[in-house]
């Protein structure tokens, strides 16, 4: 799968404009459909094991996570450092609305996934608004970050503190299955991946390339910088905290842990930046090869972080850009 | 009241000397060590391991210091050289991804190899009594200590045509290429010497309170926001946000408790990150 | 003292100058004009490490020093002012003129040279150089540059951004360190100062030595007087 940007978005030539928009969005959905397929056989595979399920699940989370990160990282060019933070104001959200405050499932899920992306997209307008730069947003995240991790320890009364608690809500349905969890993740990475294609594609996509190439000139250009910054984390961080919602409700319990800075920020960016930041598929690749990795070295106890460590080091030295667009390289260099 | 005001001092001063470490590598060669709460840890450990082995205290913090301009050397001779030949943004980002790669790989084999060592230094005697407020001495000999040494490299970096030349550095690079100044050998310089601050932080935090194998991330993530807050490439921003936030923290903490300051703290912090986005001493760019 | 042969160099998108070659003896002044673009900036940073030339020689006293790192050349007795100036903003200027003579301590006595040359400075001793004039930068950085005492100065287009007083009176500073024996190249866009101050030229066009000669030469032909000097 390999991710070429300008294709699709040349000048198109009058009278052939529809024709190069269907074909074009033919080109977006077979690979979709591709990744669909394939990792729909999975469960045929791994299907007999909960466990085993688990972790494809998790494996799936992940790659929503990447996906709604490199869409506000990715896309225009914001290091938000919290992902977990997001993504738990989701889980936590749906959960405490739908257990403690007794609302139904479908709409505490709905107003926790708003919650994420009205957080989302305030972070974003701050850092807009102060035009602070890559590292700046990604100190203010962290911190955004931070203080949600003490904010669930400091009010345990209702997140149940360190230990966090059992979700009662969906307890006898399908989210607590072994397979149809899976079909259900597997479902919104495709979502995610699709809006990520069509908005790339869009003439939003156009002014996320100008953008992320040259600020200054996207908006000499006529480009609304910080509109589409914006709009970019009210979506990237809405997909963060449906995903969250989901993951915590398949998973029956929630801790502060499930969100963690070190457990999913790290890995989210680790993965991604593996797989290709900016790359469409770069997240569901990142988190297929992690997941792998993360399986081989679960038996080594401790060492696991050494091994894991080493792993990022290694993979950073080797492609320092990602593997899909160090792959896209060299077949183009073989081709000419 | 003057009791924490002493103790946030204390606090911020140690804040001061981490932050410095990072903002000087961060000013000097565009490089974001996340591995230098590690490089404090190991420090520590290295302390830990010679006492244990028959080492008198200050031979053994002797060797915890070389220990840290050693981790300073090697990162600079490993993995931060593909690290150099990028520029910008690039350049950042890669740093920031091998050094907590390297964060990983000294946190994994701490906790399996040592899981339950502390460095925690004691000095004799009973508490030192200043403004009317008894202090606990070893907090108080960690302030000296750190007083010095951040004079110390104040004097340095103004006075010395070393220091100028790695101030030339952070200043325009191109600039100090043309009167003949290696950027590459005063990184190296500068890598060596903060690991040697790093190392001389978890000594002087090992006089008020353990340092734990684990401390790594949390010293790191610290010495982020107070850097940020003082201003990238700001030693003396660095020195006076850590004071800043070390008595708000410790008065935040004596009155509503630990959690709550800690949210004061990063509140305080991305306040000030809004506000003046180039840090309190920083400068315009 | 100074020769480039066949230096050719350039960024990603393609050579810039292309297969340059001149020579500055001891003692002289040669100047090196073109417009805007015609690659003079291109050329000094090849020259002086500070662009990896692509081809080409660079001898300075008999030792090759092509494609050498810029503070390494710097250390040979090359000082180079460039357009930028790339001075210290946030150190005085005592300090900016003190790390000239890097890695030595600056000698008391090229300090009060410099001074006495650039009387400004010695009055502003104490300010940042960053909240300084563009005069007065100008001067710094050429005060910087003499601190090492160096063989050859080399300075691009120092008379940007300076009012034409200004401008003429750097001109006069140089000729006074030319005067004192000090061997001087200079790009420079305004070709009358630099023609009254230089033994000889060359002229650069489209990144490609098109003439040269002294500037005596120079003056009197009809394309340079056309295109550089404004007389028909």
């Amino acid at each position: 799968m390999i991710e070429d940007y300008t294709e699709g978005t040349g000048t198109a030539v009058v009278g052939g404009t529809e024709q190069r928009a269907s074909r074009s969005l033919v080109a977006l959905l077979w690979p979709i459909a591709l990744v669909g397929a394939l990792l729909s056989l999975i469960p045929l595979w791994l299907g007999d094991s909960r466990v085993m399920m688990g972790v494809a699940v998790l494996g799936l989370t992940f790659a929503c996570y990447a996906v709604g990160f490199n869409l506000i990282f990715g896309s225009t060019g914001q290091l938000f450092l919290c992902v977990g933070a997001l993504a738990g104001i989701g889980g936590y959200g749906s959960a405490i609305l739908a257990d403690r405050v007794g609302l139904p499932l479908l709409l505490s899920i709905l107003l926790a996934t708003l919650a994420s992306s009205v957080f989302g997209g305030l972070l974003s307008w701050i850092a807009v608004r102060r035009s602070l730069g890559v590292i700046f947003t990604g100190i203010i995240t962290l911190i955004f970050s931070l203080v949600f991790g003490n904010l669930l320890l400091g009010a345990a009364g209702v997140t149940g503190g360190d230990g966090g608690f059992h979700i009662q809500a969906g307890a006898d349905t399908f989210l607590r299955q072994t397979i149809p969890p899976y079909y259900l993740m597997l479902a919104l990475v495709l979502i995610f991946l699709l809006t990520h294609g069509l908005l790339r594609r869009s003439h939003i996509g156009w002014a996320f390339r100008a953008l992320r190439d040259d600020e200054v000139a996207a908006e000499l250009a006529g480009v609304n910088v910080a509109l589409y910054r914006v709009t970019a984390a009210v979506i990237g961080a809405a997909m963060l905290g449906l995903a969250g919602s989901l993951f915590a409700l398949t998973e029956g319990t929630i801790s502060p842990t499930t969100y963690g800075f070190a457990q999913v920020d790290v890995e989210t960016m680790v993965l991604l930046a593996f797989g290709g930041i900016g790359t469409l598929f770069g997240p569901v690749l990142g988190a297929a090869v992690f997941t792998v990795i993360n399986e081989l070295i679960q038996d080594l106890g401790q060492l696991r972080l050494l091994v894991y460590g080493a792993l990022i080091i290694a993979l950073f030295l080797w492609v320092p850009r990602g593997i899909i667009p160090t792959m896209g390289d060299l077949i183009r260099r073989r081709n000419e | 009241m003057i009791a924490n005001l002493l103790d946030g001092i204390v606090l911020g001063l140690q804040f001061g000397l981490l932050a410095g470490g990072l903002t000087l590598v961060y000013g000097l060669g565009g490089v974001l060590n996340l591995a230098y709460g590690q490089m404090a840890v190991l420090s520590a450990m290295a302390v830990v391991l010679s006492m244990e082995a028959g080492l008198a205290p200050i031979p053994a913090v002797a060797v915890g210091l070389v220990a840290g301009g050693l981790l300073g050397l090697l990162l600079d001779l490993t993995i931060l050289r593909p690290v150099y030949r990028l520029q910008g943004e690039a350049r950042v980002l890669l740093s920031l991804l091998l050094t907590l790669g390297m964060a990983f790989m000294v946190d994994g084999f701490l906790t399996w190899r040592y899981p339950t060592k502390a460095l925690t230094l004691r000095i004799g005697g009973g508490p030192v009594e200043i403004l009317g407020v008894r202090m606990v001495r070893g907090g108080v000999v960690a302030s000296v200590i750190t007083i010095l040494v951040l004079s110390g490299l104040l004097i340095f970096f103004r006075k010395t045509t070393l220091g100028r030349a790695i101030r030339s550095v952070i200043e325009d690079e191109q600039g100090a290429r043309l009167v003949g100044i290696d950027p590459q050998r005063m990184l190296r310089l500068i890598l060596v010497l903060t690991g040697v601050l790093a190392a001389l932080v978890a000594v002087t935090r090992s006089l008020v309170t353990p340092v734990a194998v684990t401390a790594g991330f949390e010293l790191t993530v610290s010495a982020l926001i107070v850097t940020v807050v003082g201003g990238l490439g700001s030693v003396g921003g660095a020195i006076f946000a850590g004071i800043l936030l070390g008595i708000i923290s410790t008065f935040a903490a004596s009155s509503i408790g630990t959690v709550l300051s800690l949210i004061i703290l990063l509140l305080a912090a991305a306040v000030t990150i809004l506000i003046r986005p180039s840090g309190l001493l920083g400068v315009k760019e | 003292m100074l020769e480039v042969r066949g230096l050719t160099a350039g960024y990603q998108g393609g050579d810039v100058i292309r297969d340059i070659g001149f020579h500055v003896d001891e003692g002289e002044a040669v100047m090196i004009i073109g417009s805007n673009g015609a690659g003079k900036t291109s050329l000094f940073r090849a020259v002086l490490g500070l662009l990896q030339p692509s081809s080409g020689d660079v001898v300075f006293q008999d030792e090759g020093i092509g494609g050498l790192a810029a503070q390494r050349i710097a250390r040979l007795g090359i000082s180079f002012v460039p357009a930028e100036r790339h001075l210290f903003p946030r150190m005085t200027v005592q300090d900016n003129l003190a790390l000239g003579a890097y890695p030595n301590r600056p000698d008391p006595t090229t300090m009060k040279v410099v001074l006495d040359l650039f009387p400004r400075l010695a009055e502003r001793r104490r300010q940042h150089a960053g909240t300084m004039s563009g005069g007065e930068q100008q001067m710094l950085a050429v005060g910087r540059a003499l601190m090492s005492e160096p063989r050859l100065l080399v300075l691009d287009e120092p008379t940007t951004g300076l009012a034409p007083k200004l401008a003429a009176e750097a001109y006069q500073a140089l000729r006074a360190l030319k005067e004192n024996g000090l061997t001087i190249l200079v790009a420079e866009q305004q070709v009358p100062l630099a023609m009254a101050l230089s033994d000889r030229g060359y002229v650069l066009e489209n990144g490609v030595i098109s003439k040269e000669g002294t500037s005596a030469d120079l003056a009197k032909d009809p394309d340079v007087r056309r295109s550089y000097l404004g007389i028909a």
